[in-house]
């Protein structure tokens, strides 16, 4: 095809998408197959969801609203092994093949953010460094990210 | 030297003129040197909220010195050397011309350059920003590394990317002088520093960033990849955000609720290779940015992603 029409039609399609289209979350994983590649999409959103919750919380300076999502992180962190089965690729999935390749690490930071969320909910509730303590469980989702997650999808 | 009468070897007389003769080739090497008068330690922060000028970086390369590939609907460009070497780079420029190639896209023997390199955002640098940036360039350790051409698939290319300018861009106009403070400070950084829109505004089939959708996210972004709506739109856009979240994601790419951004984004704030980011850029002009983003209009527009 030449270029020109190649661009021409590029342009249609790029004119069709600027219609307001409210995409969910809710649509958004319905793209994703079904199973752990979907489920751990949820997850994540999941525990991004908690992790705006202890974000708010921090900058209202109300650490009694940090527990129960930290606890909620916690418990979903255990979870994330068990969703990245051997084999479970997908052009669709941003899950790079390096998880199976390093699993050990993949599954060490996985027990990482457990850990530091559940501490972080301990630190909350005795009054302490609830900034340092969150600060320390988010940096884990960066290390987890750059090491395991492709970086854009188009 | 011509004129200069012949002294004793000793004399005073001598001395004075072995003075005046030291102080013309001082002069006479500063004028080859193309002394600038910018100030580099403000160069670097200008050149740090610039992205680090990261297109003229590579992964493993050093600082400044191009061959980066950038892929266009119109072809692979290649970035240029802008180190301060003298035969492959930008080191036996003047000053104006290198301004010249910033703000005007006028390449010292080519012409004009496609608008890949963003000049006409650039345009509205001002006089002495970009005098500070030219002398933050010369800072850099010169590096010798040739420029290879663009692969470009248009005929006559470089006639092409000058009726793109013609048509497409007016004469820039800039301030001798970036506003000092307030949403104007952070619309004059936004718009031609850091110029956010040159990958967050959508393009027309001209590659024509549209400025009715300023902001609003694109799926045809540099690369090929989806960009997203920085518009404070409640549905489509991030008006969740408030200003310390926005400054905060411009410093450490980290997102309100704790995600990180990667790919292009974390370049330029990271910095690609060794280069400069938005993280090493003053934190009031962050700042800055952040509350322009905030007060700018509202656009309806999800951008897809898969």
């Amino acid at each position: 095809m030449r270029k020109r029409t190649l661009l021409a039609l590029a342009s249609l399609a790029v004119g069709l998408m600027v219609w307001p289209v409210i995409a969910s979350a809710h649509e958004h994983d319905a793209k994703l197959p079904a199973g752990p590649i979907r489920d751990r999409h949820k997850l994540m959103e999941g525990i991004g969801a908690q992790a705006k919750k202890i974000g708010q919380a921090l900058k209202a300076r109300k650490p009694a609203a940090i527990p129960a999502p930290a606890e909620a992180i916690s418990a979903d962190a255990k979870k994330i092994p068990a969703l990245f089965p051997q084999g479970s690729v997908n052009p669709k999935s941003r899950a790079k093949p390096e998880i199976w390749t390093n699993w050990d690490r993949f599954v060490s930071l996985a027990n990482d953010m457990s850990t530091d969320a559940a501490a972080l909910a301990g630190v909350a509730k005795a009054g302490g460094d609830s900034k340092a303590a969150a600060d320390k469980l988010f940096g884990n989702c960066k290390s987890c990210h750059d090491e395991f997650r492709v970086p854009d999808k188009k | 030297m011509i004129g200069c009468p012949i002294a004793r070897r000793g004399s005073k007389h001598f001395r004075v003129v072995a003075v005046r003769g030291v102080a013309l080739l001082v002069l006479a090497a500063s004028a080859g040197a193309q002394a600038t008068s910018g100030d580099p330690a403000r160069g670097k922060a200008l050149v740090a909220l610039a992205g680090g000028c990261g297109c003229h970086d590579t992964k493993d390369g050093p600082v400044g010195a191009g061959g980066r590939r950038l892929p266009t609907p119109f072809g692979a460009f290649f970035s240029t050397n802008i180190t301060p070497d003298r035969e492959t780079g930008i080191g036996d420029w003047t000053d104006e011309e290198i301004i010249a190639a910033i703000r005007e896209g006028y390449v010292r023997g080519k012409g004009v350059e496609a608008p890949v390199m963003p000049y006409y955002a650039y345009a509205g640098m001002s006089d002495r920003d970009v005098r500070d940036v030219v002398a933050y360039l010369r800072a850099l350790p010169p590096v010798r590394r040739e420029n290879q051409p663009h692969q470009v698939d248009l005929p006559f290319a470089r006639l092409a990317f000058r009726v793109w300018r013609f048509l497409f861009t007016s004469p820039p106009s800039p301030p001798a002088e970036a506003p000092a403070a307030g949403l104007e400070r952070g619309r004059y950084l936004a718009q031609h520093v850091a110029i956010c829109g040159d990958c967050h505004t959508p393009r027309d089939r001209f590659g024509v960033p549209q400025a009715d959708r300023y902001l609003s996210g694109t799926e045809h972004g540099p690369f090929g990849k989806a960009v997203p709506n920085i518009t404070p739109d409640p549905k489509t856009g991030i008006a969740d955000w408030d200003a310390d979240d926005i400054a905060h994601l411009l410093a450490s790419g980290q997102k309100p609720d704790f995600d990180n951004v990667q790919g292009l984004m974390a370049e330029v704030i990271d910095g690609y290779g060794d280069g400069l980011g938005y993280a090493d850029a003053p934190g009031a002009d962050l700042e800055a940015v952040a509350a322009y983003l905030k007060s700018i209009n509202p656009i309806e527009h999800q951008v897809k992603r898969d």
